[in-house]
């Protein structure tokens, strides 16, 4: 444990180091982060906003695993599609301004492991479904599909992480597409999680509820796909998949308590052993206590607080704070950056 | 007592279904006072403290199992309570690999921690937590794999063997935990719209929520295993187990017996073929359980607790879920604490 605290620390302050030598707004937000603000607290909303809250993030994923899977974003017709489920998305809206995909010429990977390319059509299907859902039950108060960069993000991520190396092509191979649907898929865990106790408590709202865990257990499962299939390639860290996957657990926990807001948090904040942190990575080190044993060598497949095993939860601005790369933490100002370049569409802004 | 703790399940019931059956319930139990006077109608209300020990017990089961798989010792004495019931069966898993015992290490760290959360919560609700029950880890198993084997399935995968032992070897073992980690998905899913308003300001529904993202991070490393391996591995019988046991559990939740995916508490695993070029893709894997809305499925306690007691009914050779059912299958003296019995 205590070495898992050590190396988040060294990977905060690399990561710190790193921005301060880099360039751009995101860069320079992820180094200076300012003190938590109310700047995203919106103490007034519907569940309505809730939900379009989600949808900004379901946009992104989808976007991300049409692109890889079928080399489309989701509001264009592709003859892949039919053979595995998928369809063409809505993306439109009265509510913000709609946005483009800003993504590389032909996005599709050229997947090697038949069983790695099954699971991003499976991934792209369901998130797919998700937008579908959550647009559904929107009706009209949906928000428009906002703006989002695929290219440029994760170009600013791997610097911002230190990731070694400075150009992050998640469509590049089967490796590097599994550690960019790492990135997302954490987040829509503690996103969904944050944001389920905050659904009305009115019938409407309980069936919400019901809907908004549901996703939240499949956005777990993508997690755990996820995790178990980076942690299966490369199970001692040879190839330094399970490096790569600390560091940006660790910016996205860097990033999300940057905005914490004291009395915002759920009841199981940061683990004892972890005290920084709200996100854990791929690990070779960690140690586990059956029983009253002495201790014994585990995996780290699921991200949670270590000790109650509970997944972690994050408020709207912290997940903000991840997705835009530092910039929800300006007072009075909408946070844009890094995946949502012109920010969100909605009220959680 | 038997009778008084089935009738407060019986109400507790109720409540899970909406509208007229909770009147009727309340009707019922109107009038029926010793003295003849007039008891008014009341609504009957399963506690949050119920719907914690419910998960405990599913807790208390999954922890035996792991941590025996891993260890082969169980949960430690703090953990189980007093007067606890015994465990039969359950030894450490032969022939690991590292990488494998580091596996089955976390998910069994992970659900003595949920024992330990659940005790915690109860106790702070003021309550007692109920011990472990009595728990079967031996002979359900076979049983489970025998009433698999007479369900017809889809891709008509081979009879798991009369032999089967989830502690036999690291393939077994993922079957094994496969029937579990679904369910633990499914059940935590159908409690969290069932916890109070009061229990939602005390934070239970977060945590069941933080649980249930757990189970779900679980059942994906059951099933991404499975899958992985039956992609790469030639003549590889366990994902076909696996469904299977799939197809059992939707029969013993009221649905299809042929568990095809179109059912409601089921998706049966596949294995991706074709390749990867421009203008092709290989199939999609079916790693989530999921409803045509990607959303998890939800069972409700009746139909979880007809899993874990491997029963349809009390009617031998029945094969419709139905009330009354108390224990079987992996809790042969039942569940501890007020839901126990099923009501349908």
């Amino acid at each position: 444990m205590a070495n898992q605290e050590t190396q988040q620390l060294d990977n905060i302050i690399a990561s710190r180091r790193a921005m301060l030598l880099g360039g751009g707004a995101a860069l320079a937000a992820l180094a200076l982060p300012k003190a938590a603000s109310a700047a995203a607290t919106v103490t007034t909303f519907t569940d309505n906003d809730i939900l379009n809250f989600a949808l900004n993030l379901e946009y992104l994923e989808a976007n991300y695993y049409y692109l890889a899977a079928f080399g489309t974003t989701i509001d264009q017709p592709n003859p892949l599609y039919a053979p595995a489920g998928a369809a063409v998305l809505g993306i439109t809206g009265t509510v913000g301004v709609q946005g483009t995909v800003v993504v590389k010429p032909s996005a599709k990977v050229p997947f090697v492991n038949t069983a790695i390319a099954g699971y991003a059509v499976e991934t792209a299907v369901e998130e797919g479904k998700h937008v579908a859902f959550l647009r559904g039950a929107l009706g009209t108060a949906a928000v428009a599909q906002p703006q989002i960069d695929l290219l440029n993000s994760f170009n600013t991520l791997a610097v911002a992480a230190k990731l070694g190396f400075t150009t992050f092509d998640p469509f590049a191979s089967d490796a590097f597409f599994l550690i960019g649907a790492y990135v997302f898929e954490d987040v829509g865990v503690t996103a969904y999680h944050g944001a389920a106790p905050l659904l009305s408590t009115t019938a409407a709202g309980k069936g919400l509820l019901a809907a908004a865990a549901g996703i939240l257990a499949v956005e777990g499962y993508h997690a755990g796909l996820v995790r178990t299939t980076i942690n299966g390639l490369d199970p001692t860290d040879a190839q330094g998949f399970l490096t790569i996957t600390q560091k940006i657990s660790a910016l996205r926990s860097q990033l999300s308590q940057a905005a914490f807001v004291a009395g915002s948090t759920p009841p199981f904040p940061a683990a004892p052993g972890n005290p920084l942190g709200d996100d854990i990575g791929l690990t070779t080190n960690t140690t586990y206590s059956l029983a009253g044993a002495a201790p014994v060598s585990a995996t780290t497949i699921v991200d949670a607080n270590q000790q109650s095993v509970i997944a972690f939860s994050r408020t709207t601005t912290q997940v903000l704070n991840i997705v835009t790369g530092g910039m929800a933490t300006t007072a009075g100002t909408p946070a844009k950056g890094v995946f949502f370049p012109n920010g969100m569409n909605g009220t959680f802004v | 007592m038997d009778n008084q703790k089935t009738l407060l399940s019986a109400l507790s019931r109720r409540t899970f279904l909406a509208g007229a059956g909770t009147a009727a319930a309340a009707t019922l139990i109107a009038g029926c006072s010793d003295n003849g006077a007039f008891i008014p109608p009341v609504t009957p209300v399963i506690t949050d403290v119920d719907i914690l020990t419910f998960a405990l017990n599913l807790e208390y089961l999954e922890a035996e199992f792991y941590l025996r798989a891993a260890t082969g010792s169980g949960l430690a004495t703090a953990d189980i309570g007093a007067n606890p019931g015994a465990v039969t069966g359950g030894t450490k898993i032969p022939g690991l690999t590292s990488d494998q015992q580091r596996i089955v290490n976390e998910i069994a760290y992970d659900e003595q921690q949920h024992v330990r959360d659940l005790r915690a919560a109860i106790t702070a609700a003021g309550a007692t937590p109920v011990p472990r029950p009595a728990l079967d880890l031996s002979g359900s198993f076979t049983a489970a794999a025998t009433a698999a084997n007479t369900l017809t399935v889809t891709g008509n995968p081979p009879p798991i063997p009369s032999t089967f032992s989830p502690y036999a070897d690291f393939n077994s073992f993922l079957v094994g935990a496969f029937v579990f980690e679904d369910v633990g998905v499914t059940a935590y899913h159908g409690a969290a719209p069932l916890i109070s308003n009061a229990g939602i300001t005390a934070g239970y529904l977060s945590a069941a929520a933080g649980i249930l993202a757990v189970e779900a991070y679980h059942a994906a490393y059951v099933r991404t295993t499975l899958t992985f391996l039956a992609t790469t591995t030639a003549n590889y019988p366990f994902l076909g187990f696996a469904n299977r046991i799939a197809a059992l559990r939707a029969a013993l939740s009221g649905d299809s017996t042929t568990a095809g995916g179109s059912n409601h508490t089921e998706t049966l695993l596949t294995v991706p073929t074709g390749t990867t070029t421009a203008t092709t893709d290989v199939t999609p894997t079916s790693v989530v359980a999921a409803d045509s809305n990607a959303i998890a499925f939800s069972r409700t306690t009746d139909q979880v607790l007809h899993i874990v007691y491997g029963t349809f009914s009390n009617t031998a050779g029945s094969t419709t879920p139905a009330a009354g059912v108390s224990k079987g299958g992996f809790f042969p003296s039942g569940l501890n604490g007020n839901i126990s019995v099923t009501q349908s």
